[in-house]
């Protein structure tokens, strides 16, 4: 084959060319606008649905990573001080008992101790020490609460904005609306080390949105990039095989074309080839921490989450929409016992890489228009987990039950206000009183970080106009900078 | 102004809903006080929550229709008596209005003035004037699909001058609309294309080479018809298009998510998907289609022969969550899935856009509320007689012993305490300790498991029987259980029964609105299916939307030609085949996909909706993957069963509709290629293209295999020459012969493969790695290197031959595996292994080498550079572990580095272990990409594969 049939020139620039740029993040539109043809343009814009589009407004965020601290961390142990449970340590609570899953009893003090940090003096726990040398750039919010106390329905809440139907997740939804800025990776990466975490691939469906917006699931238990993406690698067709062979499919595609005239799914499968072609370098590049300097890698720290939270920095430099790092499978903030030790514990896991995380993301400028945004699907109660038969009875408790009431969630760049405590618990930390904060609300303020009105994002779908945050949800403009 | 015309205009379809449009006779004064005073405080003050789609509790003041309505709750407005109007309570911040609670508002802003309240009462007095032309809004009692259907005459032949080419009716309707545009159809596509488009739409399966010829070169004038028969009767008919409906029917073979080791498998699901694809294979008329697959129960009572009851599954197979949205569930798919009606959207309240009061939602849930699926599902087949059955019997007994071993004593003690319900085991059952049930749950959990991996338990249908006890339903307000409003009857949709339908009288009802729905008065049933059934032959429906012909759908682009379509169903019989045979025979559906005017076309109908020429089609995810296995020759036809899992090794040869469908964890590829999502009914699949479609095409282990196995059935030894394999290639994979250009460009394909293969001396394993054995020579400064042929699966290692200690080239106990190897007993015959660069680059290597032994003398590794020689040496003398590396080693595209380790001159204890890694543009660890006989592709193996990847194997003309 002449290099001629392979390397067809488009407006002055090769088709490869033009490819190598729309990786490094032109987007297609600029691709297509460049191509000038309108086959292509129709197909890269009606075809792909990733291609780069406009939200409503200007954004702040420009991507996300959420890092999900999956089982629900205590906000009393974390982000929530309250001198008040000392007091009342190994006493009945006053005011009204509140239901939450299980049985609790007393009173427990937080085991961990708190300190104010940076310019704001925010109080973080001993828990988060490196999390806390950010506190300038933090956003917490202390008056979170969701509806109801079981790991299922706010999993999903959280995620998708609807406790029992099966809708698309928020990465969905955002790529639905802005598209990618880098076609060779997918634009909704979910990692999760080990396995899925409970509720499993529905955290990061797209529901009934397009598959293309569903998220991949990368076990970054895994180092082998084979075993992290499915068919991104071809071992057994080495690379200068598999280019000529890809010259010869397109090759046929082109005259196969050439009866065909003005058919843009036709041209759209042509370039998605090239665009898989390139994607395998990407991709393995992109999931390759080993190219990091070494006084990086060992910032982040050796283990799994520092592993993790460098390859979210490495998506996310690469223009990936929506990266959200879950602690494990299973439900591993899910501290019923012992929770000076089993918080103490996945605290130590990953305190030092998301301190790293922020920090660096923050040197190289990303924090900027990126959104991190930490939590659980609920948080923890101030009280003591009493001993159920047969679940827990053995163990000696001193752990906390699920609570939807009040928790803590903060964000950080993407435009939120820095070293800034957003409403309040109770005395206790029980119940979110001052300027509540529903998940819908959350939800809603994410998305106008995002550059979108939530209750305008819709997909019409069985009849229905839906929306992420069902409808309800408001901006919490206080949270925005 | 004009945004409340528009919203007003979108919204404002109470007027007929609560049927109080009462345009009363307003004084123009009156009128002029709505306008200057109390639209502006309307339009100011309440319309940021009260208007549109998503107003707040619903309450719309955006029309007369609306503020009369009220809330979804409540009126808030009373004409003529603002003492029984909440609305002017709420704007004076009364929080009460005799026992009701009223919420105050406006909630944003500042309270209204006195002056607005007094305004607003007076309007309130005056008996609420607004100008008349605007709360006059479209009657959707008018909306085409709610009137029925007309049987049509086709359009008078003077219209028709020169176009018509037949007597189909579909083509007089099509060039009559074709005509009015100026515009006419292309011309009939050529045989090829035909039997082709064909066979892909109606079998979901490509013709062979053969067959393509034979209907090429068949003069018979009927060749055409015979051979849309053929395929009609054709078993595989109803697996293509069974998968049609199964879109419809959401069908999973999972629940969904479960926790607590509670099985998710439906088990039986099958049985549904079987009976689909028989009934379509029959041609059961599809009223009965339909009734079997809503009321089987009250249709095979009398009967001896159960096995429709298997059609329930349709109600049965969806996402399980709360008993409430298992009903909505069954009557979106039922009412979707049938008439195209969005019913489920009156949950909440009455259907914003369509004529459906929530009155009818609850109405008819009441009717899936008193279906209940039986404890135990009926026995449709019989088990295997067979050893292996008589096996799991036992087995299954030792299971549910387990169970109740567990279970009765604790029954047995609750019955002594609670002796009135002592014989009810269910009820008591309820009464077990938590942690009890929990206990419980697993244990049956494992018994369910087991059933469902053994595959052994007979057939069983996933039925709905009526409860024995009927209980009335009400209307649930909100949709919440908590909130119950008003008692329903349970009747079929005012829309199509009319004011006051006559309430069901058998059992649930359920045989009665499975009868509502197929009545042939019915407007909406048979333009449904009609149209889905266009939709699958043209890939676009007349009606673009198909599963909603409410306010919110598309209208018809062929409002005429639907009907006549609907209408020649009916009084086919209910016959899908027919209603197939009258579309297919029409110079429409037979026309090209190119129109030779298309360039002038395609400026004024872009989306082609006029149909001037046949819409190009993609495979789907199914026909795309069973056409591959069929180009490989290796397609498995047997037909019903068990779901088998798709993506799993060793890759099954069935056809993807008995796919294993997973709702909780759908395989991603399946999104990935646009597949029908299984939580809800899927009117139309959407269409995408993504690169992750294409790398599968490139990379997946399947495609890979198929293309593998095209090669081996082409059966190279017999062949004369290679052109004698590339022509066969062409004919299994596109069903044609290779022009003379294309086999040219083939033979060239194969050369440059081969030429790239031969310089890599390497047709063993991984990109970038190879296994060999060898020795470093001195003097040449080069590593004779010879590939390890012999992989033992078992102990995952590459070794000289098949059996070890290797007697037969005599190297002994040589091998190399992931962590390490052995050299053998002579220095020329070290392990070998060799990485070879991709491209020019810079590159580290660096590991560590341990022996485990004190004896011997120990091993050598050496690093040779294909063009530098020897850049590294290390000896392991005793028991120990030491570290290598070559750093700053230019590598130029093709040059390889060797690692060689050899016995030096003893062959005691040379076993070793390693972990190294080459680190480059990106990282290779040698662990990482350690691998079995991952043999590299052969030319033609590549060559079959770029055919299945073309746009001519994936698309259909």
């Amino acid at each position: 084959m002449r290099d001629s049939d392979r390397e067809q020139v488009l407006g002055g620039l090769s088709r490869r060319e033009l490819l190598r740029r729309c990786g490094m993040g032109m987007g297609s539109v600029a691709l297509a606008s460049l191509l000038g043809k309108e086959s292509v343009q129709a197909a890269t814009s009606s075809l792909n649905p990733l291609v780069p589009k406009a939200p409503h407004f200007d954004q702040r965020a420009k991507r996300v990573i959420h890092i999900f601290a999956n089982g629900g961390p205590s906000q009393v142990d974390t982000f929530d001080h309250k001198p008040m449970l000392t007091k009342y340590h190994g006493k009945t609570l006053p005011g009204d008992h509140l239901k939450t899953e299980r049985k609790t009893g007393a009173a427990m003090r937080s085991p961990f101790e708190f300190h104010p940090y940076g310019e704001s003096g925010l109080e973080i726990s001993d828990l988060f020490p490196n999390v806390a040398q950010s506190a300038d750039d933090l956003c917490v919010i202390r008056s979170m609460h969701a509806d109801v106390p079981n790991h299922e329905p706010s999993l999903m809440l959280m995620n998708t904005g609807f406790s029992r139907q099966p809708t698309p997740s928020m990465g969905a939804w955002i790529n639905y609306g802005l598209g990618t800025e880098n076609e060779n990776l997918p634009g909704f990466v979910s990692l999760c080390p080990g396995g899925v975490p409970i509720m499993e691939t529905q955290n990061w469906r797209a529901g009934f949105l397009p598959g293309a917006f569903q998220g991949t699931h990368i076990d970054t238990k895994h180092t082998a990039i084979d075993k992290l993406i499915a068919n991104i690698e071809n071992k057994r067709n080495p690379s200068d095989l598999q280019r000529q062979q890809l010259n010869l499919v397109q090759s046929l595609n082109r005259k196969f074309s050439e009866s065909r005239p003005r058919d843009s799914k036709l041209e759209a499968r042509i370039q998605s080839y090239e665009l898989a072609y390139r994607m395998q370098m990407e991709a393995s590049d992109a999931f390759d921490v080993s190219k990091e300097p070494a006084h990086i890698r060992e910032a982040y720290g050796e283990g799994l989450q520092g592993r993790q939270m460098l390859i979210a920095r490495r998506l996310v430099e690469r223009g990936v929409r929506f990266v959200q790092v879950w602690h494990g499978a299973g439900q591993p903030w899910d501290s019923h016992n012992k929770i000076k030790q089993e918080h103490g514990r996945l605290a130590g896991e990953c305190d030092q890489a998301i301190g790293t995380l922020l920090k660096d993301l923050k040197q190289r400028g990303l924090l900027e228009d990126t959104l991190v945004i930490w939590g659980g699907e609920f948080g923890r109660t101030p009280t003591v987990e009493l001993p159920t038969p047969g679940a827990n009875a053995a163990d000696t408790k001193l752990g906390r039950d699920h609570n939807h009431h009040g928790f803590s969630m903060w964000m950080a760049g993407g435009g939120v206000k820095g070293g800034y405590a957003h409403g309040a618990t109770d005395e206790f930390g029980f119940k979110a009183v001052e300027k509540p904060v529903h998940v819908h609300d959350l939800q809603a303020t994410i998305m106008h970080l995002m550059g979108f009105d939530h209750e305008k994002l819709t997909y019409r779908y069985s009849g229905r106009d839906y929306r992420l945050t069902d409808l309800d949800g408001e901006v919490v403009h206080d949270l925005i900078a | 102004m004009r945004a409340w015309v528009l919203s007003s205009l979108m919204c404002g379809v109470w007027a007929w809903a609560t049927g109080t449009n009462l345009a009363a006779d307003f004084s123009k004064q009156q009128l002029e006080f709505f306008e200057h005073t109390i639209r502006p405080l309307l339009v100011e003050r309440c319309y940021e929550c009260h208007t549109g789609h998503g107003a707040k509790s619903g309450l719309k003041l955006d029309s007369r229709a609306g503020v009369l309505r009220g809330t979804d709750y409540r009126k808030v407005v009373v004409p003529g008596q603002p003492e029984k109007s909440a609305l002017l309570f709420a704007v004076k911040h009364v929080a009460k209005m005799g026992a009701a609670k009223v919420e105050s508002m406006p909630r944003k802003g500042d309270r209204l003035s006195a002056q607005a309240v007094a305004d607003l009462t007076q309007w309130v007095k005056m008996g609420v004037p607004w100008p008349e032309e605007e709360s006059s809004e479209e009657d959707p009692s008018l909306h085409w699909a709610f009137q029925p259907v007309v049987r049509r005459s086709l359009p008078s032949l003077p219209l028709l001058k020169g176009a018509s080419r037949g007597e189909n009716g579909i083509d007089a309707f099509v060039e009559a609309r074709l005509q009015q545009a100026g515009m006419s159809l292309a011309g009939e596509a050529d045989r090829r294309t035909l039997i082709r488009r064909l066979s892909m739409d109606l079998i979901g399966l490509p013709p062979t080479f053969e067959q393509v010829q034979a209907f090429v070169e068949d003069e018979s004038p009927r060749a055409y018809q015979d051979l849309v028969d053929r395929l009609l009767q054709s078993p595989q008919y109803g697996e293509r298009w069974g998968r049609h409906w199964l879109d419809v029917a959401r069908y999973s073979d999972t629940k969904g998510y479960r926790g607590g080791g509670v099985e998710r498998r439906f088990i039986y699901s099958y049985t549904y998907r079987d009976w689909v694809i028989r009934a379509l294979n029959e041609d059961l008329p599809y009223d009965q289609f339909l009734l079997y697959q809503l009321a089987a129960d009250y249709l095979t009572k009398e009967s001896q022969d159960k096995k429709d009851l298997a059609a329930m599954g349709f109600l049965t197979l969806g996402r399980r969550s709360t008993a409430d949205d298992d009903i909505d569930d069954r009557l979106d798919v039922t009412f979707r899935g049938t008439m195209a009606l969005t019913v489920s959207c009156a949950r909440c309240h009455d259907h914003k856009f369509d004529p459906i009061p929530t009155e009818d939602y609850y109405s008819l849930a009441n009717v899936f509320f008193n279906s209940e699926e039986p404890r135990e599902a009926p026995v449709i087949g019989a088990p295997e007689d067979s050893a292996a059955y008589r096996e799991y019997l036992v087995k299954l007994a030792e299971k549910q012993k387990a169970v109740d071993d567990f279970l009765n004593p604790k029954l047995d003690k609750l019955a002594k305490k609670f002796p009135n319900i002592a014989n009810r085991r269910f009820q008591l059952r309820a009464k077990l300790e938590r942690v009890e049930k929990r206990e419980l749950r697993k244990l049956q959990g494992v018994l369910d498991k087991f059933v469902a991996d053994s595959g052994m338990e007979a057939d069983r249908a996933l039925i709905l029987q009526d409860k024995a006890k009927l209980r009335p339903g009400r209307i649930l307000i909100r949709g919440s259980r908590s909130r119950p409003g008003k008692l329903v009857k349970r009747h079929f949709l005012q829309v199509v029964a009319g004011e006051n339908p006559p309430e069901f009288k058998r059992g649930s009802g359920r045989l009665e609105m499975a009868q509502a729905i197929v009545d042939v008065n019915n407007p909406l049933t048979a333009r449904t299916m009609a149209n889905r059934v266009w939709q699958h032959h043209f890939g676009q429906g007349l009606v673009r939307t198909p599963s909603d012909f409410g306010l919110q759908g598309e209208k018809p682009t062929h409002p005429e030609l639907l009907d006549w379509l609907a209408v020649k169903f009916i009084e086919g019989g209910w016959s899908l085949k027919n209603l197939h045979r009258l579309i297919l025979n029409s110079a429409t559906y037979k026309q090209g996909s190119v129109n030779e005017r298309g360039a002038e076309y395609v400026a004024r109908d872009p989306e082609n909706r006029l149909l001037w020429r046949m819409n190009r089609l993609r495979l789907e995810f199914e026909p795309m993957r069973d056409a591959a296995l069929m180009a490989a020759g290796r397609l498995d036809e047997g037909m019903f069963g068990r779901s088998v899992k798709l993506t799993a090794r060793p890759f099954t040869q069935r056809r993807a509709v008995y796919a294993y469908i997973d709702r909780q964890n759908l395989d991603p590829v399946f999104g990935t290629f646009d597949f029908a999502s299984p939580q809800k009914h899927t009117a139309q699949r959407p269409y995408t293209t993504i690169p992750t479609q294409t790398l599968f095409m490139l990379n997946s282990p399947f495609v890979m295999e198929q293309a593998e196995h095209v090669v081996k059935s082409v059966g190279l030894s017999s062949l004369k020459d290679e052109g004698a394999a590339v022509n066969l290639m062409y004919r299994k994979v596109l069903a044609r012969e290779p022009s003379a250009q294309e086999m040219r460009q083939a033979l060239a394909f194969l050369a440059n493969q081969r030429g790239l293969a031969s310089a890599r001396d390497n047709q063993q394993t991984s990109t970038a790695w190879q296994y060999g054995e060898g020795h470093y020579d001195e003097g040449k400064k080069q590593v004779f290197f010879s590939s390890l042929s012999n992989w033992d699966a078992k102990s995952k290692r590459w070794q000289p031959t098949a059996v070890m200690p290797d007697r037969e080239k005599g190297m002994g106990y040589l091998h190399v595996y992931k962590g390490g190897g052995h050299p053998s007993n002579d220095p020329k015959h070290g392990v070998v292994v060799r990485w070879q660069a991709a491209s020019a680059m810079r590159v580290a290597v660096s590991g560590h080498l341990q022996r485990r032994s004190e004896k011997g003398d120990g091993v050598r590794l050496r690093v040779v550079h294909s063009r530098l020689g020897l850049i590294r040496e290390q000896l392991i003398l005793g028991e120990e572990k030491k570290g290598f590396v070559a750093d700053g080693v230019e590598m130029k595209k093709g040059d390889f580095l060797d690692l060689v380790v050899d016995c030096r001159e003893g062959s005691n204890s040379d076993s070793f272990t390693w972990d190294f890694d080459v680190q480059g543009s990106r990282k290779w660890s040698f662990a990482d990409g350690f691998g079995g006989p991952g043999r590299i592709v052969t030319p033609l193996e590549n060559l079959a594969q770029a055919l299945l990847c073309t746009n001519e194997f994936m698309f259909v003309d």
